[in-house]
């Protein structure tokens, strides 16, 4: 039912092509918390590409800030929080951060799709899914709701659901996977072009999680969307996204295409994220804990590395200038002092964007 | 040790959906869990689990089979006696939030159950005190920063280790996790499964790791055992590697194919399996319960439930009428390394 100018170019070209790009831009974004300390930022200066066709993991701890970096693309950082700087861009619509009131109901649902962490809480209890599905139609003005009945009951049936039985549901009647089936479903029933999941599979066992991944995988190549998987489990990203980007304290500190980053991940906050992961073969031993505790909003230094603490590498300079953000590879950057070495060259800021 | 025997149980239905239907939780498992043994428990939601972590801790009530602890059967003990030796076995729960009381701090969570025990040893103030802190030390806290603090105060990992150092202070010969890191973000989980490693090796704890995450129970117990359970059945057991390297029940072989690859540092297995359908416990089949998902299943799968058989390998046990080794895991590849 969203409407944007068709599109005959397929984007080959790399995501710094502005004329052609298509999807989801965000640049330099900045959101600010207005605390009893003052205004702490839990996301700084984040540049981010969405495009058409790939797959983004978005990967942080808690309280890296991924999750208000991800309602910031809905424009809907909850109070105390607040858009200070940046614009995020869609392309056909615009800066969706200035828009207001109707035209941003719109979009939210529309255009954008979101999949909410915990789908349960996400359902109105009360309601059956069919007729939540009818009240976004109508919130979004679709001039005939129950046709969206129609197209649900196709989208259902693609990800492998009895459409009849889970539209005439309560939320309590339907499994973890299959509730967050139907947030997917809600989230591309008015025909969205980005898809934003927040950890789509932290409450779901192992084979509910390869299912709804692998859903989201083909109905993303089908639609050919703009996905973001937002989670703290990397081995989610490396399973299913093309790129990767690795957030900490509210900073992108590394982004590239999923393999170059996992082979030879250049931050080392990812190198040591990825040595954190127990491996289901291989020497297990080789696992060692992250050291230090993950930073919280009023301890995130405002100048240098925000990693340095807990860094094994830190030097002088990391906790006096903030590190520029340099290219290691091809579509590969990272924000580290080390990685600036006489073999980096050093690229303007938007090259980190994923 | 612990060790159950023929363990069955079976929840009466609620109406609604379930429609005043039986659910049978747990059909005849055997299982023994050794001092200072580990057992990993997988499965998928609603497969028993959790059910059997709590009737070890003396939780839940079984219908058939029999609960030894030390040789002394569960049923027969006295009142004291019960309490004594449930005391022994301490259950951590998933969420590590609402396992602790949000009025009262660490220290009071900690020292409510330190005095109980100073009383019955006839042990000082100052003991359980001491004590305290060298239980947080043990789990990797730092006591003066966490005593005095409310549980909202701490991150989701430290409140786990708070958990899991009150389990501590009754001196426990075993501990239940059940699902103890699922709510854990990645990065800070090894911490976790390292203090439950320790334990294992410095106190001889033994342990009960109900999990879905394989590489966890791996990390944990590498020298323990691996009990599949579906629908209440243990289809597939036996030493961890064995079966995470070498699985013949089509089951295991979906959890296990399910595991997320890490690309670029690992590639897919060859054998990969993906069930046919989801679950749908509500039809009880006359044979094999996997038989209507699995994608190896054949006609006579239909017919008579398997039963857990020797399957080679000294300790592998497994319950399908047409056992295959399937290669599902990852292959970490050569070439790549995670480091620098």
């Amino acid at each position: 039912m969203r409407r944007r100018p068709s599109r005959a170019a397929h984007l080959g070209s790399g995501a710094g092509d502005t004329e052609e790009f298509e999807g989801l831009r965000v640049r330099g974004l900045t959101i600010v918390y207005g605390t009893e300390a003052g205004e702490l930022a839990a996301v700084r200066q984040v540049d981010l590409d969405l495009q058409a066709g790939t797959i983004t993991g978005l990967v942080g701890e808690s309280g890296s800030g991924k999750s208000t970096l991800a309602l910031a693309m809905l424009n809907a950082v909850p109070s105390p929080g607040r858009i200070t700087a940046g614009s995020v861009t869609m392309s056909g619509i615009g800066d969706i951060t200035r828009l207001r009131g109707r035209a941003l109901r719109e979009v939210r649902g529309g255009v954008l799709g979101y999949v909410f962490q915990a789908s349960q809480n996400s359902l109105n209890p009360l309601k059956r899914v069919g007729a939540q599905l009818l009240d976004l139609a109508r919130s979004h003005g679709v001039p005939q709701p129950r046709l969206i009945l129609g197209e649900a009951q196709r989208l259902c049936e693609r990800m492998g659901l009895d459409a009849t039985r889970v539209l005439s549901s309560y939320q309590h009647e339907l499994s973890g996977g299959m509730r967050q089936r139907v947030g997917i479903v809600f989230a591309l029933v008015l025909n969205a072009k980005v898809l934003i999941l927040d950890e789509p599979t932290t409450a779901l066992d192992m084979l509910s999680q390869a299912a709804v991944l692998q859903v989201v995988r083909e109905i993303h190549a089908e639609r050919r969307l703009a996905t973001v998987v937002i989670t703290h489990d990397i081995a989610v990203v490396a399973e299913m996204a093309d790129r990767v980007v690795v957030t900490y304290a509210g900073r992108i500190v590394e982004s590239g295409a999923t393999g170059d980053v996992l082979r030879h991940a250049a931050h080392p906050y990812t190198r040591a994220l990825l040595r954190s992961i127990p491996r289901i073969s291989g020497d297990i031993s080789a696992a060692e804990p992250l050291p230090g505790r993950p930073p919280d909003l009023a301890s995130i230094p405002t100048v240098g590395c925000v990693f340095r603490a807990r860094c094994p590498l830190a030097l002088p300079i990391c906790s006096e200038v903030d590190p520029a953000t340099v290219s290691v590879g091809p579509g590969h950057a990272t924000a580290c002092h080390l990685a600036a070495g006489p073999l980096a060259v050093p690229e303007r800021t938007e090259e980190v964007a994923g | 040790m612990i060790e159950v025997r023929g363990l069955s149980k079976t929840f009466a239905g609620r109406g609604g959906l379930l429609g005043h239907r039986a659910v049978p939780a747990l059909r005849e498992v055997d299982l023994r869990l050794a001092s200072g043994g580990a057992v990993s428990v997988i499965g998928e939601s609603g497969c028993g689990k959790t059910t059997l972590g709590r009737i070890l801790c003396g939780l839940e009530s079984y219908d058939s089979g029999s609960l030894l602890i030390e040789g002394r059967e569960a049923k027969q003990m006295s009142l004291a006696e019960r309490r004594e030796r449930f005391q022994r076995i301490q259950l951590i729960h998933q969420d590590p939030y609402s396992a602790l009381n949000p009025t009262r701090t660490v220290r009071q969570t900690m020292l409510a159950s330190l005095r109980l025990r100073a009383s019955a040893t006839n042990r000082s103030k100052a003991w359980t005190e001491r004590r305290a802190a060298e239980l947080l030390e043990l789990v990797g806290l730092d006591p003066s920063y966490c005593l005095p603090r409310y549980p909202h105060m701490l991150s989701g990992g430290m409140r786990q280790r708070v958990v899991i150092a009150r389990a501590l202070t009754v001196d426990p010969e075993a501990l239940v996790a059940d699902e103890a890191v699922a709510m854990i973000d990645v990065s800070l989980r090894l911490g976790i499964l390292g203090i439950l490693r320790r334990l294992r090796a410095d106190l001889g704890l033994s342990l009960l790791f109900i999990t879905h995450d394989v590489a966890a129970a791996r990390y944990v117990g590498e020298d323990g055992q691996l009990y599949v359970l579906y629908r209440g059945q243990v289809v597939e057991q036996g030493p961890v590697d064995e079966i995470v390297q070498r699985p013949t029940h089509p089951y295991t072989q979906c959890l296990l194919s399910a595991i997320p690859v890490m690309r670029g540092l690992e590639r897919p297995g060859p054998d990969r399996l993906v069930p046919l359908r989801p679950l749908d416990d509500n039809v009880e089949p006359p044979g094999c319960l996997l038989a209507d998902r699995c994608p190896q299943a054949q006609d006579d799968c239909l017919l008579g439930r398997p039963p857990l058989l020797p399957a080679g390998a000294a300790g592998h046990l497994h319950a399908c009428l047409h056992p295959e080794a399937r290669s599902v895991v990852a292959i970490p590849e050569q070439t790549a390394s995670s480091g620098r």
